[in-house]
């Protein structure tokens, strides 16, 4: 089953997917969390994009991202496709960005509103992979 | 400016199959909305359709084959998509089409099908989800497995929730609420009575959302014939007038990225420009109707929509505020929660509702001398909303 859901992501992230898309898979590989930021107005977007959707300039630049982050908010999928359970889902805070959806690698119940939180990269099928962030 | 009426109603019983082909659903309603309006479907010079299911089933050309099916020669037809939004549209397009002068009797057709027999094929329905996941929460998002985006609602739940120093038992009450109306409405896909005891021990789902502070899987179909004054009024029944419809979208799909997770400002600017349009207030709306789909959500929405203060809404549940003792009764039809929730056509059934309260056809559920209802709907997360104020013509 995982070989199916693996063929169909991939295809999913051909279809749906971006340059820019491409290019964060990318430096997500090498270990590096990454976004664009406008040249322009200086505005950081994400997740990334080849233009500024605040001020709607076409120059952007990409840079790293801080690897430390803040908890927002946080779930647990009881049946998720990809993760078996506890499946833990949270929104983690990164200054400067803002909030956005990741992984949390570590159980539910450790968990509370505004815990310091590290990124961390997963494979998830080859060549695909993902950010997830653990407590400090 | 010409005023759109709505003439004709129609809707199937909520329930996790479809009784019969959707086309047959569809030609049934059809026949049954244009009858409520007193109307022979020659009169019917426009048709806007959802697609036949939101996530499934494809939609190409289904304005087209279902006007060919009807028989119906019109001015104008289109199949409208949004997401949760969907039906809503597909109502404010015929609105807009009638107020302009061009057309002057319009069928609306919304339709889901979230149960199908080849979902039972486990190795179809993997393959699909794992490419529509990624499709619909894009490639970010998307590779983390959501089986649906509940996860995004949960956490607005706990955000509402944290900040303004509520738990989960503050949220039971409104599945409660919800269902003692489902419990007098025909439609509702859940009657049986529940009691918070049981919805707090209900399974979780993704916490703090269990069981029974989710909408179910579900399916249906609904129509409404949107006329011009002159056309409603040779019909048997009184005609109830669109005063106003707002729409607002944000640039975020599902999460936003600054903005705080427990609000949704988009159901609020759209009952805004409603609101003024009509040059009403919310005081003076008798009956609503809004896309709670989770406990959580419906708080957040009657408090955006101007309602209640902000973090006030669970107590006006718990005083029976929102059900007979405020000046607004909220969901009569049993709302997402138990009416159910085939999301497609999720706010036809709302319109349904409305209309027959505004008519005064709602038999123990009715609202006592109602007159102004307000609609919402949403697409994504909140993100996006419709509010539309109807009065009984």
């Amino acid at each position: 089953m995982k070989e199916l859901i693996d063929a169909a992501t991939k295809e999913a992230l051909l279809r749906y997917g971006d340059a820019a898309c491409e290019e964060f898979q990318r430096r997500l590989g090498q270990g590096r969390l990454c976004s664009t930021r406008c040249r322009a107005c200086r505005e950081i977007a994400f997740p990334p994009r080849d233009f500024c959707p605040h001020c709607g300039a076409r120059e952007a630049e990409w840079l790293d991202l801080p690897r430390r982050a803040t908890l927002y908010a946080f779930t647990q999928q009881q049946r998720g496709l990809r993760f078996l359970a506890p499946d833990v889902l949270g929104l983690v805070e990164v200054e400067g960005v803002g909030h956005f959806l990741t992984r949390i690698d570590a159980p539910f119940e450790r968990l509370t509103i505004g815990l310091p939180l590290e990124v961390a990269f997963l494979e998830i099928c080859p060549g695909v992979w993902v950010h997830q962030y653990r407590p400090v | 400016m010409t005023q759109a009426v709505i003439a004709g109603v129609a809707a199937i019983p909520v329930a996790r199959k479809l009784p019969r082909a959707v086309r047959d659903v569809a030609t049934d309603l059809c026949f049954a909305a244009l009858a409520d309006a007193g109307l022979p479907a020659r009169d019917v010079d426009g048709l806007f359709v959802t697609p036949p299911a939101l996530s499934g089933m494809s939609g190409f050309m289904w304005s087209c084959t279902l006007a060919h099916h009807l028989g119906l020669s019109t001015r104008g037809q289109a199949l409208v998509e949004c997401g949760g939004l969907t039906a809503a549209l597909a109502l404010k397009q015929a609105v807009q089409e009638v107020r302009a002068g061009r057309l002057r009797a319009c069928l609306v057709v919304a339709s889901d099908i979230r149960a199908d027999d080849r979902a039972d094929d486990f190795e179809f329905f993997i393959r699909g989800m794992a490419a529509d996941l990624v499709g619909l929460y894009g490639p970010y998002d998307g590779l983390y497995g959501l089986a649906a985006p509940i996860p995004y609602y949960a956490m607005s739940a706990q955000r509402y929730l944290h900040e303004h120093h509520l738990s989960r038992a503050d949220l039971a009450p409104v599945a409660v609420t919800l269902r003692r109306f489902a419990e007098k409405n025909p439609r509702a896909q859940l009657r049986q009575p529940i009691t918070e005891q049981e919805v707090l021990e209900a399974p979780p789902i993704c916490p703090p959302l269990g069981l029974l502070d989710c909408s179910a899987f579900a399916s249906g179909a609904a129509a409404v014939v949107v006329a011009s004054p002159d056309v409603a009024r040779r019909g048997p029944r009184r005609p109830v007038a669109v005063r106003a419809i707002g729409e607002a979208h944000e640039p975020a799909h599902f999460a936003p990225l600054r903005e705080p997770l427990s609000r949704f400002p988009s159901a609020g600017r759209a009952a805004q420009e409603a609101y003024a349009e009509a040059r009403l207030q919310p005081v003076d709306v008798d009956v609503a109707e809004v896309y709670g789909v989770f406990t959580a959500t419906e708080l957040v929405l009657y408090e955006e929509l101007g309602f209640f203060d902000r973090g006030r809404a669970a107590h006006a549940v718990r005083e029976g505020r929102t059900s007979g003792g405020g000046t607004t009764v909220f969901n009569p039809s049993g709302g997402r929660l138990s009416l159910g929730h085939p999301a497609g056509a999720t706010p036809l059934y709302s319109i349904v509702e409305l209309v027959e309260q505004l008519r005064g056809g709602c038999g123990d559920r009715q609202v006592a001398g109602a007159s102004v209802g307000l609609l919402h709907a949403e697409h994504g997360m909140l993100n996006g909303s419709l509010v539309g104020l109807l009065e009984a013509a």
